[in-house]
């Protein structure tokens, strides 16, 4: 099967084999099929020796986190999450993966209305017991809540969708960091409901590239900040993924939150700092895709009174968007080594500045919180 | 509906693997092993035909993942019942085709066997399991003022077991020596399925050194479940500097001056332009561009020691030509510069998508004629090589860079090889430096080794594997190992079903 790769991508990896230790699922399993160089091997086979798309080769698509630890440890720069992207979506586009109802469930994050009607009624099953914990759903689902409004047009704060509906706190948090640091914030709300990351993972591209359209033309001349690793790395790649000027150079204006903060971390007030050792947890698409992870440290360390570096190389916790619900075994296996790093750091609490990473983490019973929210609670107590 | 039904399988566990079924091995191996660790699906299959060499194995029988030594030896048992071969496989880092199957083996894959049973920072032993990852043992050891000191370029993916099956050596062996000196005893599954203990941790075990035999047989005596290494204390101070030159032969020249001068440094690596400008858009650790040549040097042990050897080095590179010596500022930057040198053969896909990495051993004085004759074989066959090596040491690595798509370039790089290999061994050289002989060189052990010593190297492997069922068609030529061809009658196999 053509699975329209490019053949020049598929032809830079040599099979050195350095990226095995930094794919999470190769870490757990040791196993080829579920490493980097075993995945772009199996796109070879389908897409140059016509080897038949079976469930274990799916599987072993399927399996991948797509955290792109890979691709930094790759000498030869492959785009690996280019290509396993372009490969998922060949595969749904022909029936082998994301079954439709998988697909269904993702549609919802591209109509804020219906986002909420359903985090409402997901807040009540929820608080009721009626659904699995393996969900990973916070404890406390907001039932109702009030958009952010406006303080200015200095920047927009990119409020997305999950994130939104479940975790606007930290929104809030990080709009009033923004303000402390005299930025006039516009909160994204329903003009772009979704950065289309989920669906571009699960091979949905076409709902990806819309969603990627409609924030390009809604989003104007301004900074825009995002405070979800994920979304952050999404919307740095429009420019790739659409393929127009117009993309590249909305794409250049998309900064994280911390990487802009750090550029103005001096006009942040001087406060006490908040008695706590915290362990700065890297979301993957903020060290390995946007490689701007040591803004965190910037931004947190003089609101903390100590920071502390996990131990294994940044390697995924295994959240992955949808990938905990969708593979809840390997998600699970991958968290208990990073529950085992984050021991070993002895921390306070956990910062994540991914909204996926902190509710996985949270469900092993390990305390996270967003950079924001604690530079929040150092600046407004 | 057939999508949601095969997750709602998955999501209730009921996904084991099923490919196989029937097949009596792969049966008694389920039956013996968790069902989950034993694949036999044509995916597995097809990628566990190669490692990270360009040898094709043709393709692996059943694949298991044992966790336990006992788990090791049901295999084994069921191996010899039904006389299949057994292919030993760690990361798939090798690159002269070890852990390629040949014959549709049983392939052992110790990747999960992966825990620091204990270490005795008081007899600085450690006792890992074969898949524990080289730098994964370095980093456990480092809090406690310890290390591994083998440290292949691959450190960071290779296993303890693919060390000892390779006796691995690395930029560091130069002054630490190779895996051999720092293994003391092993835990082998032999191909009865009897577990034997290699050599011991008394510092002069009596009897014969069986772990030495052990140590670099290429997966063919065994399966090691159990290694006890010896840790390494931490030098109290390293230094590392760069020394540019124009010319490989400068560099290869100062090599050299330096042993010569009586100094042993803890690593000298020289890499040639291109690899130098491979890296450096890797890594950014401000490699010199320009220069023909560069040098790594490095030097560890008490401050005022290599102090006064660093200094020696810079003036010894200076007289041989140097154009630039420099030393690494702090720790970020020599980790920088070795961080390029442990990822040059990955980063050559910058060049070409293909590339056959050698790796000979010459007398160190003949180093700088061995490279021209290197470069002019290159040369003469219209191939583009690049120069990484173990200076120190006299190990060359000599990678041809190529795109197999280009139709007649895979021959021409085997001729190369072999012409590259036969001016090593005309120098006065060895097969292998480190890499091992696997199926990429077993065809030149003619030429070094005579009949009379091959025969003995069968006898002694067969006092091990009498039926030749461990690692078949590996190291020793067909036309001196035992069984080996029967045992390679390939069993032909529908392997996508």
């Amino acid at each position: 099967m053509d699975l329209k790769l490019d053949a020049d991508d598929l032809n830079t990896c040599v099979q050195c084999g350095l990226c095995l230790p930094h794919c999470p699922t190769f870490r757990v399993t040791g196993d080829e099929t579920m490493s980097p160089r075993g995945r772009i091997q199996l796109m070879r086979e389908v897409q140059d020796n016509d080897a038949p798309v079976t469930s274990e080769v799916v599987d072993a698509f399927a399996t991948c986190v797509q955290c792109r630890g890979c691709e930094p440890a790759c000498p030869s720069n492959v785009p690996f999450g280019h290509l396993m992207e372009q490969t998922r979506e060949t595969l749904v586009d022909n029936g082998h993966m994301t079954p439709k109802w998988q697909q269904l469930a993702l549609k919802p994050l591209a109509h804020p209305k219906l986002l909420k009607a359903g985090t409402a009624a997901l807040a009540v099953a929820n608080k009721s017991g009626l659904l699995p914990k393996r969900l990973g759903l916070p404890d406390e689902l907001p039932v109702r809540q009030k958009p952010l409004v406006a303080s200015g047009d200095d920047v927009w704060l990119f409020t997305g969708c999950v994130m939104d509906a479940w975790q606007r706190e930290v929104h809030a948090a990080t709009k009033r960091v923004l303000e402390a640091a005299g930025f006039g914030v516009q909160p994204t709300n329903d003009l772009a409901p979704c950065c289309g990351a989920l669906q571009s993972h699960a091979g949905m591209g076409n709902d990806a590239r819309n969603l990627a359209a409609k924030a390009i033309s809604a989003l104007a001349d301004a900074p825009v900040l995002v405070n979800s690793a994920g979304c952050g790395a999404a919307m740095k790649d429009y420019g790739h993924m659409l393929g127009t000027d117009s993309a590249a150079a909305f794409s250049k204006r998309v900064f994280d939150i911390s990487e802009f903060l750090a550029e103005h971390v001096d006009s942040l007030p001087a406060v006490e700092p908040l008695d706590l050792r915290v362990a700065v947890q890297d979301p993957c698409h903020l060290r390995h895709v946007q490689r701007v992870h040591t803004a965190t440290r910037t931004v947190l360390e003089p609101f903390v009174r100590e920071l502390v570096e996990l131990d294994d190389d940044g390697l995924c916790c295994g959240a992955g968007g949808a990938y905990s619900v969708l593979q809840p075994e390997l998600a699970g296996q991958i968290r208990d080594r990073k529950v085992g790093a984050i021991e070993r750091a002895t921390p306070d609490v956990v910062a994540s500045a991914n909204p996926g990473c902190s509710m996985h983490l949270a469900q092993a019973g390990v305390e996270t919180v967003h950079p924001m929210t604690l530079v929040d609670r150092a600046l407004n107590g | 509906m057939a999508g949601f039904l095969s997750s709602v399988r998955r999501r209730l566990n009921l996904n084991q693997p099923t490919a196989g079924d029937g097949d009596p091995v792969v049966e008694a191996l389920r039956a013996a092993l968790d069902p989950s660790r034993v694949r036999y699906d044509g995916a597995e299959r097809t990628l566990l035909s190669h490692d990270a060499s360009i040898f094709d194995g043709g393709v692996a029988g059943p694949v298991c993942y044992p966790l336990t030594t006992a788990e090791v030896q049901s295999v084994m048992r069921i191996a010899e019942k039904h006389t299949r071969n057994i292919v030993p496989r760690g990361a798939g880092t090798g690159l002269a085709g070890g852990a390629i199957p040949l014959g549709a083996p049983i392939v052992v894959a110790v990747t999960r066997m992966n825990n620091i049973i204990e270490v005795d920072v008081d007899n600085r032993i450690a006792w890992v399991e074969p898949g524990v990852v080289n730098l994964d043992l370095t980093r456990h050891l480092m809090p406690l003022g310890f290390h591994f000191a083998p440290d292949p370029s691959s450190q960071q993916v290779c296993t303890i077991g693919g060390n000892v099956a390779n006796n691995s050596g690395g930029p560091h062996c130069l002054a630490y020596g190779v895996t051999n000196a720092h293994v003391l005893a092993i835990e082998v599954v032999l191909p009865s399925g009897e577990v034997a203990m290699l050599g011991g941790l008394d510092a002069e075990p009596a009897g014969l050194d069986l772990r030495g035999v052990f140590i670099g047989s290429e997966g063919t005596l065994g399966i090691a479940t159990k290694v006890a290494v010896r840790i390494t204390p931490n030098a109290p101070a390293v230094k590392t500097m760069l020394l540019s030159f124009d010319t490989v032969r400068n560099a290869a020249h100062t090599v050299s001056a330096i042993i010569a001068a009586g100094i042993v440094p803890a690593a000298l690596e020289v890499m040639d332009q291109r690899i130098t400008q491979a890296v450096e858009t890797y890594v950014g650790a401000g490699y010199p561009t320009d220069a023909g040549a560069v040098l790594l040097a490095e030097v560890d042990g008490l401050a005022e020691s290599i102090e006064i050897d660093a200094n020696r080095i810079a003036e010894i590179g200076r007289e041989q030509g140097a154009i630039e010596v420099r030393f690494a500022a702090d720790e970020t930057e020599r980790a920088l510069l070795w961080k390029g040198r442990k990822t040059a053969f990955g980063a050559v896909a910058q060049i070409a998508p293909d590339y056959y990495l050698h790796d000979t051993v010459v007398p160190r004085s003949r180093l700088a004629d061995v490279l021209d004759e290197v470069s002019a074989i290159a040369e003469r066959h219209d191939l583009i090589v690049m120069n990484v090596f173990h200076a120190g040491d006299g190990n060359l690595h000599p990678l041809l860079v190529f795109d197999k798509r280009e139709p007649g370039v895979i021959e021409r790089v085997h001729a190369a090889g072999d012409e590259i290999l036969t001016a090593s061994l005309n120098a006065g050289g060895v097969l292998s430096g480190e890499h091992g002989v696997g199926v990429e060189k077993q065809k030149f052990m003619d030429l070094f080794f005579t009949d009379d010593d091959l025969a003995h190297q069968n006898r002694l492997r067969q006092a091990f594997d009498p039926g030749c069922r461990t690692n078949p068609g590996k190291v020793i030529p067909s036309g001196h190992s035992c069984a080996d061809i029967a045992a390679l009658k390939r069993v032909p196999r529908e392997v996508w079903a």
